[in-house]
C-alpha cells in the first residue's frame, strides 16, 4: 500500500486514518456537509460562480479553471448530461491520484456529486487506469457505500435530484489520460484522442455533454463550498490558489507525498521536504510535473511551483510529479528513457506524432550508443519543433517538450557523447 | 451561404462546410488552389490525422487542417506562405522517415500522391539515418487486395471506407505508435462487393488489386472516359488502355452516378472487352446446315433474302425483333426504325435480372435498358410468349440476354424457327441455332449513349479498335434495311446523325446531342426510367 503523505493539509490531513476512507468514519469528519448544502442551499449558476471565483485549477495537467469547464456545459440541453472523473494517472512520476483514491474516495465523490448538480449532470463515470486496482477496489466500495445510503442513485439526501456513478476500468494506456482518448476508451473504442471541435461539452462520452475533470480536482470542491473562497484563496498563490499534491521521486532521501500549497519553491519541496540528495551527491536536475514536461537544471530550483513562474521557466506544474535527478546521471539516458515511452505510447493517429516520437527515439539512442554526431542535435531540436502544436491532442507537445528541455539545459552531456563516441557515464541501467 | 476568400479567390460555399469541402465543391482544389491532402477524401468521414492539409486561417494562430475546419462568412484562408510550405515540407519529411522509398518495384509508381507531393512539396534530400521499419510486403489481405505495410502512410481511408461504404468494416489499425499497422481482425478477411475500391482510394502503392498488379507500368496507359455495362447504374470509369488492351477499369467520378466508387462486378467487367469468346466474324448458315464464315455482304445479303422471302409468303406479321440492353441508344434507335420500316409487330428488349444493393448495384444487368424502353421497347416477355405459342418464323436478335432462364431458357426455344439473325459481341448458344451471325462492337468500342437507370444518358466513346470484324448493330441493320429496299435505309450508318434524328423525332431524347453531352452525362427531357433499381431519385 501506498505511504500517506509526509506532509499533509486539507485534502490529506486524515488519510492517515483507516476511517476517513469508511463512509461512516467520512461523516465524523464533517463528510457529505458540502453535498448537502449545495445541494440544498445553493443553485447550479451559483456553484459554477463560486468554483470559478475561487480560481480552482485542474490538477490533472493542464490546469484549466474546473468553474468555467462547468460553465462550457448547455444550461438546457434534453440530452443527458455526464461528467468524467479521470483517474488514469498514467503521467509516469505522477501517483498522487493513487493516494487520493485509496484513501480519500469519499471526498472525491462528494465532490463529484456536487459537480453533478452543478452542471446537470446524470451520471458520472469514474475512469481508473487498469494497474489501479486496488484503489477501484476502493472507489467501488465507497460507491456502494454511497448508494446504501441514499447519496447515490434516485432522490439524492432527499432533494430530489438524482445521480449515478459507474466504475469503469482502463486497459492500461498513457493516452487514455487524454480527455477524449479516455472517452473513446470508455465506450470500448481503441484509445485514440478526438479531433476538435467539437468539444466534450458538446460531444463527450456517448455523444452527450461530458465535463472531464482529475481525480484530486473534483477533491478540492467540498471544501471550497464548506470554507469559502476567501479561506481557499488563502492557500497557493494568487493565480494559483490552493494546495496540491506533490509526488516526490528519484534521488531523494525521502520519496513521497507532499500537499503544499501552490507556489511552494521547487527547492523547499526537493530539499527540507523531500530531504535532498542521499549520500551528499548534488541535484543535477528537476522534471517538475510529470515526465511530459522540461526538466530544469539545479541552478533553477529556487522556481515557485506554480505555472505563472514554471511558464517563465519554459516547463509547467503538470501533474505535480516532481523527479529528481543526481549529478550521476546520464541526461542522454533519460532522453532516451523518455522517447522510448513516448514513441511506445503514440496512439499513432498523426504524421508527426507518430513518425517523430519513433525518429527522436532512434538519434537519441544512436547517440547514446556513442554513434552521434554533432548535426543530429540541430534535427532532434527540427523534429520536436515540428511535432509541436499541429496535432490532434497535446501528446505530440509532450513527446517534444522534455526533449527540448533536456538539449536546452544538459547540452554538454550530448556532446560529450558525441566527442567520446561512447556514453561517458557509469552503466547506471540498462536501456 | 457564406463568403470565403482562399489565396484572393472568392468563394461562395455553403454554411457548414469545411475549407476542403468547399474547394472541392467550387472545382478548384488540387486545380487552381492546391492544398495537398492524404487522409481526406470527398466521399469518406474527415479524420484529421495526416496533418497535411495545414492552412493559415486569418485571426487564428495556430496553422489549422483544412479538412476540418468550417468555413465562417468572411473567413480568409492562405494556402501558399512561407509557412504553410515549412509545415507541408515537414510532414512530407515526417511521413517519408519510414516509407521504403521502392517506387522502382511499386505498381503506384505514377499515380502515388507520395510521389507527386514528395516532389511538389517535400525536401530533395533525406536527413534520416536511421533504419527504416520492416514490416510484411505481402500481405494477402483476401480474394482481390495484396497489402504492403511498409509502404503504408497510415491515412486510414481504406478502414472507413470499409466502415461507410459497404459497412463491413473489416480493415482496422493495430497497434499504435510507429508500430501501428492496418489488418483484417484475426481470421477474418477483406471480402465485400466493393473491396476493390481500397485500392483506388489508397494514396500509395500499399493496397494493390491482384487483378492489375504487375500487368503493366501505369504511365503506359491512356485513361479513356467510359461507362461500366455490368448493370444499369452505368457507373463511369476511365478505361486503361494501352497496346489497343484495355488493361483496367478505375472508377470515374461522378456525383450524380456512382460518386467515386464501382462495385467489383462492374470492375472486372473489363476483361469482357478482349475476351477469347468475342464473336469475330460473320457467319451463314450453309445448305448442310453447318455455319461458315463469310463476308459482311454476304451475310447482309443472307439475311435480306432470308427475311424477304418471309414478307413474301407470310408477311412481315411473323417476324420479330428482341433488342438489347447492351446496345447503345442510336443502334436500338435504328433497330426500332428497322423493325418499323419492315412491318414487324412484335418486339421487346430483353434484360437479364439480377442482385442489387443499396449503394450501387442494379437489378438489370445491362447498361442501356432505360434507354431502349425510352426508345419504345417493351419489355421481351411479350415476345417470348408469341414465339412459343408458335406465332413467329423469324427473330432479329441483338446480343444473347433473351436466352436467359426468365425468358427464352435457352437456344431450343429458337431450333424451330425458319430464319434467326443474330448481331452480337460474344459467341453463345445461338451459334447452335442462328441462320446468320453478325459480331458487333462492345460499348467499349464505339460512340453512342447509353441511358442509366435514372434516366442520364451517359457518353462512351472507341477506346480500343477490335483486332477483329466487327461493326455497329446500327451499321449491320442499316444495310439489311437497305438489302430489303426499306423505306429511309441507304446502307449508311453515322452515329452522329442517328443521334441528332432521335432528338427530334423523340421527345425524352430532345436537346440531348451525342457530341455535346458532357462527362458527366445529361438528363433525358422526361424521365421514362421504370427503374426497379434503388437508392437516389430520378434527376
Amino acid at each position: 500500500m501506498l505511504q500517506c503523505p509526509y506532509v499533509t493539509s486539507y485534502l490529506t490531513e486524515h488519510f492517515a486514518n483507516d476511517e476517513f476512507g469508511t463512509l461512516e468514519g467520512y461523516e465524523r469528519f464533517g463528510g457529505y456537509t458540502a453535498a448537502r448544502k449545495a445541494l440544498t442551499e445553493m443553485s447550479p449558476a451559483d456553484l459554477i460562480e463560486l468554483v470559478q471565483t475561487s480560481g480552482l485549477q485542474g490538477r490533472g495537467g493542464a490546469g484549466f479553471s474546473m468553474g468555467m469547464k462547468w460553465s462550457f456545459m448547455p444550461k438546457d440541453s434534453d440530452r443527458p448530461k455526464y461528467l468524467v472523473c479521470n483517474a488514469d494517472e498514467s503521467e509516469p512520476g505522477s501517483f498522487k491520484d493513487r493516494i487520493m483514491l485509496e484513501r480519500g474516495a469519499h471526498q472525491m465523490l462528494e465532490g463529484i456529486l456536487i459537480a453533478a448538480w452543478a452542471t446537470g449532470a446524470s451520471m458520472t463515470f469514474i475512469y481508473i487506469r487498469g494497474e489501479y486496482s486496488h484503489p477501484a477496489d476502493c472507489v467501488e466500495r465507497a460507491v456502494a457505500e454511497a448508494y446504501a445510503k441514499g447519496y447515490l442513485g434516485d432522490n439524492v439526501m432527499g432533494t430530489g435530484f438524482s445521480h449515478d456513478v459507474r466504475v469503469t476500468r482502463g486497459a492500461g494506456a498513457y493516452i487514455c489520460g487524454e480527455e477524449t482518448g479516455l472517452l473513446e476508451s470508455l465506450e470500448g473504442k481503441k484509445g485514440q484522442p478526438r479531433k476538435k471541435p467539437p468539444f466534450p461539452a458538446q460531444y463527450g462520452a456517448f455523444g452527450m455533454p461530458t465535463t472531464v475533470n482529475n481525480v484530486e480536482t473534483y477533491s478540492h470542491v467540498p471544501h471550497i463550498v464548506n470554507n469559502g473562497i476567501d479561506w481557499f484563496r488563502a492557500f497557493g498563490t494568487d493565480k494559483s490558489p490552493g494546495t496540491t499534491v506533490f509526488g516526490v521521486s528519484g534521488h531523494v532521501a525521502r520519496p513521497g507525498l507532499y500537499e503544499l500549497p501552490l507556489g511552494t519553491p521547487l527547492a523547499e519541496i526537493v530539499f527540507e521536504h523531500a530531504g535532498g540528495v542521499p549520500g551528499g551527491r548534488k541535484v543535477k536536475g528537476v522534471i517538475p510535473g510529470g515526465m511530459s514536461m522540461p526538466i530544469l537544471p539545479a541552478g533553477q530550483l529556487d522556481v515557485p511551483m506554480a505555472n505563472e513562474f514554471l511558464r517563465e521557466r519554459k516547463t509547467m506544474l503538470g501533474t505535480g510529479g516532481i523527479m529528481v535527478m543526481d549529478e550521476t546521471t546520464c541526461m542522454v539516458r533519460v532522453a532516451s528513457v523518455i522517447s522510448y515511452f513516448f514513441r511506445d505510447e503514440s496512439c499513432g493517429q498523426c504524421t508527426q506524432c507518430r513518425e517523430g516520437t519513433g525518429w527522436m527515439n532512434k538519434i537519441v539512442d544512436r547517440i547514446e550508443r556513442g554513434a552521434g554526431e554533432q548535426s543530429d542535435l540541430d534535427v532532434l531540436l527540427d523534429v520536436a519543433g515540428k511535432m509541436e502544436a499541429s496535432t490532434i491532442c497535446a501528446f505530440a507537445d509532450a513527446a517534444a517538450w522534455p526533449i527540448q528541455g533536456l538539449l536546452r539545459h544538459f547540452s554538454e552531456d550530448f556532446a560529450a557523447h558525441i566527442g567520446a563516441r561512447k556514453c561517458p557515464f557509469p552503466e547506471s541501467f540498462e536501456l | 451561404m457564406a463568403k470565403i476568400t482562399v489565396d484572393g479567390n472568392e468563394i461562395e460555399v455553403e454554411e457548414g462546410r469545411t475549407i476542403l469541402q468547399a474547394l472541392d465543391d467550387s472545382g478548384l482544389l488540387m486545380n487552381g488552389i492546391d492544398i495537398p491532402h492524404y487522409c481526406w477524401h470527398p466521399k469518406l468521414a474527415v479524420d484529421g490525422s495526416c496533418r497535411l492539409c495545414q492552412v493559415e486561417v486569418e485571426g487564428i494562430p495556430k496553422l489549422q487542417i483544412a479538412c476540418d475546419t468550417q468555413v465562417k462568412d468572411g473567413m480568409v484562408v492562405t494556402t501558399a506562405n512561407e509557412r504553410v510550405r515549412r509545415a507541408r515540407e515537414g510532414v512530407m519529411e515526417l511521413l517519408l522517415v519510414n516509407h521504403p522509398l521502392d517506387c522502382p518495384i511499386c505498381d503506384q509508381a505514377g499515380e502515388c500522391k507520395l510521389q507527386d507531393y514528395a516532389y511538389e512539396y517535400g525536401v530533395d534530400a533525406s536527413r534520416t539515418r536511421e533504419p527504416r521499419r520492416a514490416l510484411k510486403k505481402r500481405v494477402d489481405l483476401g480474394p482481390t487486395i495484396v497489402f504492403d505495410q511498409e509502404r503504408c502512410i497510415l491515412c486510414r481511408r481504406c478502414v472507413r471506407f470499409c466502415r461507410e461504404i459497404p459497412k463491413t468494416g473489416e480493415l482496422a489499425v493495430f497497434n499504435r505508435g510507429d508500430h501501428s499497422v492496418i489488418d483484417t481482425f484475426p481470421g477474418e478477411e477483406l471480402n465485400n462487393d466493393y473491396s476493390m475500391n481500397v485500392a483506388d482510394i489508397c494514396p500509395v502503392g500499399a493496397l494493390t488489386t491482384k487483378d492489375f498488379r504487375f500487368k503493366i507500368r501505369v504511365w503506359f496507359l491512356e485513361d479513356v472516359p467510359g461507362i461500366c455495362t455490368g448493370c444499369s447504374t452505368g457507373c463511369n470509369v476511365h478505361l486503361g488502355v494501352a497496346n489497343n488492351k484495355v488493361y483496367r477499369y478505375v472508377p470515374r467520378r461522378n456525383d450524380e452516378v456512382n460518386e467515386t466508387w464501382i462495385c467489383d462486378k462492374g470492375r472486372m467487367s473489363y476483361r469482357e472487352i478482349g475476351s477469347a469468346d468475342r464473336l469475330d466474324r460473320c457467319s451463314v448458315r450453309n445448305h448442310e446446315g453447318r455455319f461458315e464464315s463469310t463476308s459482311l455482304d454476304a451475310a447482309v445479303e443472307a439475311s435480306a433474302a432470308r427475311l424477304a422471302k418471309l414478307v413474301e409468303s407470310k408477311g412481315a406479321g411473323v417476324i420479330a425483333g428482341i433488342a438489347s440492353a447492351h446496345a447503345t441508344t442510336e443502334d436500338l434507335f435504328v433497330f426500332r426504325r428497322f423493325l418499323a420500316a419492315l412491318g414487324s409487330e412484335t418486339s421487346g428488349v430483353a434484360v437479364v435480372r439480377g442482385d442489387s444493393d443499396d449503394i450501387l448495384v442494379r437489378e438489370e444487368k445491362a447498361p442501356n435498358a432505360a434507354g431502349a424502353r425510352a426508345i419504345g421497347f417493351a419489355d421481351a416477355k411479350g415476345v417470348v410468349d408469341r414465339i412459343n405459342s408458335g406465332g413467329v418464323d423469324a427473330v432479329v436478335m441483338l446480343g444473347h440476354d433473351a436466352l436467359n432462364e426468365s425468358l427464352l431458357g435457352g437456344a431450343d426455344a429458337l431450333r424451330g424457327l425458319d430464319t434467326v439473325v443474330v448481331l452480337d459481341t460474344h459467341a453463345s448458344e445461338l451459334q447452335h441455332v442462328a441462320h446468320v451471325m453478325f459480331p458487333v462492337r462492345h460499348a467499349a468500342e464505339k460512340h453512342g449513349l447509353l441511358v442509366n437507370a435514372e434516366g442520364r444518358a451517359q457518353r462512351v466513346e472507341p477506346a480500343v479498335e477490335p483486332a477483329w470484324e466487327a461493326y455497329s448493330d446500327g451499321e449491320v441493320l442499316a444495310k439489311i434495311g437497305a438489302a430489303l429496299g426499306l423505306e429511309g435505309f441507304d446502307g449508311r450508318f453515322d452515329v452522329h446523325e442517328v443521334s441528332r434524328e432521335l432528338a427530334r423525332s423523340n421527345l425524352a431524347f430532345s436537346g440531348i446531342d451525342l457530341d455535346t453531352v458532357g462527362a458527366a452525362g445529361q438528363p433525358l427531357a422526361t424521365v421514362v426510367a421504370d427503374s426497379p433499381a434503388t437508392g437516389g431519385e430520378p434527376r
